[in-house]
């Protein structure tokens, strides 16, 4: 029964190819009958994914492990929900489910423009059924979920245990939700070149789905920073590591569009550069789902080494950037800019440098990843670079755009004057200059932890200041309560307003992750009833006693569990416990660290080893000597609670409804009192 | 026209700071890949190479293990996985990786000695092969 998933996915692939010719013949010819087979055809395309990936589901949940995909990436011990998840685990079924994304977002962006945009719709259409078509021909070709073995295994291999873990079952469709989102502003910016209606069109009316995609993106992000946290056990979140980098890629292009589109609605710049980068964002998803899935480059979580994915998929990334270069050349007297950058002092310019350093940053990520394939290609001889080439660029960078993210929202158009800078900028400034001196006073000797909290500060104070000058003015003129003045203030300017929280969001973040300049590490043997003491750099102590060692099996696992006793400034504070796995289909070790969170830290606990774990299982050697690995972890909550802020905020942003289509009546009122024209925020287009 | 070739320079500033962070950068933190056999053949015809950060992978020797507990002292031997004949000691300090086996592949990071021993600042075990089935684990 099971089988019919792949009948599905063949079928599939013919009605993309259907509908992908029907979409462009019919949108050059003008042929209504056959735009409209085309979109019903991604409808079908979504039902027959459905059906593929429920099969793919079936073969999971019953055991079928004559299936080679099911067979090695599951077990009869395996629970139901990472039978489920089983979709997403390995490359076969995770491509499929790329495409079943895909497939759904399409059949909304068709559904969502049956009446609207009817001009674009044909080639946007076309687009989409063209990706989906070389998702189902990979995964007919050179990676079919359906392939069975020649013999019918009792058991399969079970899945990676590193992979039994919630975070990483949410962490790859959220990253997939946000690669195939990019697919659709991508679409509609192909549709605008082919149709020539190379207006800002194309951008508001996808400024929901690019916002949609920055939403799981983000988030896709920081899930697998929390996975690699908790389940590596190293204390790190965050490696460089090529799978990291290349989810990381498409996220600076993707947020430089986001900033670079509201130069092109306000002033008509920038066209060229907005088609660009929403091309890059949406070849660089295509690039991180390559490299996540062909192990071309050597990391933690490569899958596979199937060189026919990676010729079938750089053969697509070329055809993709010769096409999109090509249209861009043919359509380059359209894209002429309105206007020009007038000062240096300008929201221009620091939009523009935002610009600049997102892609700079891209490209030396880009580079640090790719370069072991260069070198090798180039010369034979394989060179790696570490995460100390990734810092050495992206921390200026990170620095400098933490304080454009103070400066970009509040200074003026065209052309700042004194007077703007000066009521914008002296509170802020003069923050960051306490916060930093504070730090030096407090005795950190730290150069850029000292100037992220400085600059940090800086860009906070700018954003309370819009939100205390909002508020305040509509309280005024509206007769209402500050809460209530403030929770229309962002209601009515939710695009503005959810970009704050957003920049708050990414401070704390950014805070967090400067938390790394004062973590502490101890590694010490111990006995049980031995302790070992460790200083927090906030000042107090903790202290560590390993009280036993005790053993446990489950289905699938025999757990070797340290229990510690802790203690801070002398005063209990609870009960850590770290694991020793043991997985019994594959005979594979893995480590559960203990973590004991505060708002400003975390006690990080890592059984590094055990010296009899035979004699505890055999109940000879109840209190082996066991090695403790403890860090002190400065402000790593800050990242998680920073992810969450920026959530808040892009969801506030990308909340569906109409914001005030008027300017607002705080700003309407006194315009000419505040001597700077500046531009209402422009209405949302319903998207 | 002038202002906006102001502009570009400014632009070209920028993009030369990044790339002088780009070039010391790679600089810094260069490291070779190399098999056993190429890090021992390379080695003997220049003794510079002992300087140099490398990464080496290679599979760890069955029986040559030693890790102590109390020290989280490790030793091992490493040799060439295709030919099998480039083999030299490895010395790591920390914990044992989850997944270390004997007879298991492993990059090790650090610097190949003088003294012909390998003191490794990390020990990888290899993923690579690891999240995906091979046919052949079945049938074993």
């Amino acid at each position: 029964m099971t089988q019919i998933g792949e009948v599905a996915l063949w079928v599939a692939l013919l009605l993309a190819l259907w509908g992908t010719a029907t979409a462009f013949v019919g949108g050059r010819a003008g042929r209504g009958d056959l735009v409209l087979s085309a979109e019903r055809s991604v409808y079908g395309v979504l039902g027959l994914l459905l059906v593929a990936s429920g099969a793919i589901i079936a073969a999971f949940l019953g055991n079928e492990y004559r299936y080679q995909y099911v067979a090695g990436y599951s077990n009869r011990e395996l629970s139901v929900f990472y039978k489920i998840t089983g979709l997403w685990a390995g490359q076969t079924g995770s491509l499929v489910f790329w495409a079943l994304l895909l497939a759904l977002f399409s059949a909304l962006a068709v559904f969502q423009n049956r009446e609207r945009n009817r001009e674009f719709m044909p080639y946007v259409t076309g687009t989409l059924l063209v990706i989906l078509a070389f998702f189902l021909v990979v995964v007919l070709s050179a990676s079919n979920p359906f392939k069975m073995l020649e013999f019918t295994p009792a058991d399969g291999r079970g899945l990676n245990p590193q992979l039994q873990n919630y975070w990483m079952t949410i962490h790859p469709p959220t990253l997939y939700l946000g690669f195939t989102a990019f697919t659709i502003p991508f679409a509609f910016a192909v549709s605008a070149l082919l149709s020539g209606r190379l207006d800002t069109r194309w951008i508001t009316t996808t400024r929901r789905w690019t916002l949609l995609a920055w939403f799981f993106l983000t988030n896709g992000i920081i899930f697998g920073m929390m996975w690699a946290y908790v389940e590596l056990g190293w204390g790190g979140w965050w490696f460089w590591d090529p799978v990291e980098n290349a989810s990381l890629l498409p996220w600076l292009t993707g947020t430089a569009f986001l900033h670079s589109v509201m130069i092109q609605e306000k002033r008509g710049m920038l066209k060229v550069w907005n088609v660009f980068l929403i091309m890059a964002t949406f070849l660089l998803s295509i690039l991180a789902t390559f490299l996540t899935r062909s192990g071309l480059i050597e990391s933690v979580h490569s899958f596979a080494q199937n060189l026919t994915i990676a010729y079938i998929f750089l053969g697509f990334l070329t055809t993709l950037i010769v096409v999109s270069a090509g249209l861009v050349w043919w359509r380059r007297d359209r894209l002429s800019s309105d206007a020009q950058v007038e000062s240096f002092l300008s929201r221009e310019a620091a939009f523009l440098t935002n610009n600049l350093v997102f892609v700079a940053a891209m490209f030396a990520v880009l580079w640090g990843t790719l370069f072991p394939l260069i070198s090798e290609g180039f010369t034979g001889q394989k060179i790696a670079t570490g995460p100390p080439f990734f810092d050495r660029v992206n921390i200026p960078l990170g620095l400098l755009l933490l304080a454009l993210m103070g400066i970009g929202p509040v200074i003026a158009w065209r052309r700042a004057s004194p007077r703007n800078l000066r009521r914008n900028f002296v509170g802020p400034l003069l923050a960051g200059t306490a916060v930093g001196l504070g730090m030096l006073a407090g005795g950190v000797r730290h150069t850029y932890a000292i100037l992220t909290f400085a600059l940090g500060a800086f860009t906070l104070a700018t954003v309370a200041i819009e939100f205390w000058k909002g508020t305040r003015a509509r309280a005024r003129i509206e007769g209402e309560g500050a809460l209530v003045a403030l929770v229309h203030l962002v209601g009515r300017n939710r695009r503005r307003y959810g970009g704050y929280i957003v920049h708050v969001g990414l401070v704390v973040g950014f805070m967090g992750i400067a938390g790394k300049a004062f973590y502490v590490e101890e590694t010490l043997a111990l006995r049980p009833g031995e302790s070992m003491t460790i200083a927090s750099p906030f000042g107090h102590t903790y202290r560590l006693t390993y009280q036993d060692m005790s053993w446990y099996t489950a289905t699938n696992m025999t757990k070797l569990v340290a229990s510690v006793a802790v203690e801070k400034d002398g005063r209990r504070a609870g009960m850590l416990t770290a694991e020793k796995r043991t997985y019994r289909q594959r005979e594979e070790v893995a480590s559960e660290v203990g973590i004991r969170r505060a708002w400003n830290e975390d006690l990080y606990l890592i059984l590094a080893g055990i010296d009899d774990p035979n004699g505890v299982v055999q109940g000879t050697n109840p209190r082996p000597v066991a090695t403790f690995r403890v860090l002190v972890n400065a402000l790593v909550p800050w990242i998680w609670t920073g992810g969450f802020i920026m959530a808040v905020g892009t969801l506030i942003a990308l909340w569906p409804g109409r914001e005030e289509p008027r300017p607002s009546p705080a700003r309407a009122a006194r315009p000419a009192a505040a001597g700077r024209p500046r531009e209402r925020e422009p209405e949302l287009v319903e998207a | 026209m002038k202002r906006q070739h102001r502009f570009v320079a400014a632009a070209l500033v920028l993009v030369g700071i990044v790339g002088y962070l780009f070039i010391t950068g790679m600089k810094d933190s260069m490291i070779y890949y190399y098999t056993p056999d190429e890090l021992l053949a390379k080695t003997a015809a220049d003794a510079s190479v002992h300087d140099v950060g490398v990464k080496v992978g290679g599979r760890v020797v069955p029986g040559t293990v030693k890790f102590d507990q109390r020290t989280l002292d490790l030793r091992f031997d490493v040799v060439d996985i295709a030919s099998g004949r480039g083999r030299f000691p490895v010395h790591y300090q920390g914990p044992l990786p989850d997944t270390f086996e004997e007879g298991r592949d492993v990059v090790v990071e650090g610097r190949y000695t003088q003294a012909g021993a390998f003191e490794a600042t990390t020990v990888l075990t290899k993923c690579g092969s690891r999240y995906e089935a091979v046919e052949e684990d079945y049938r074993a």
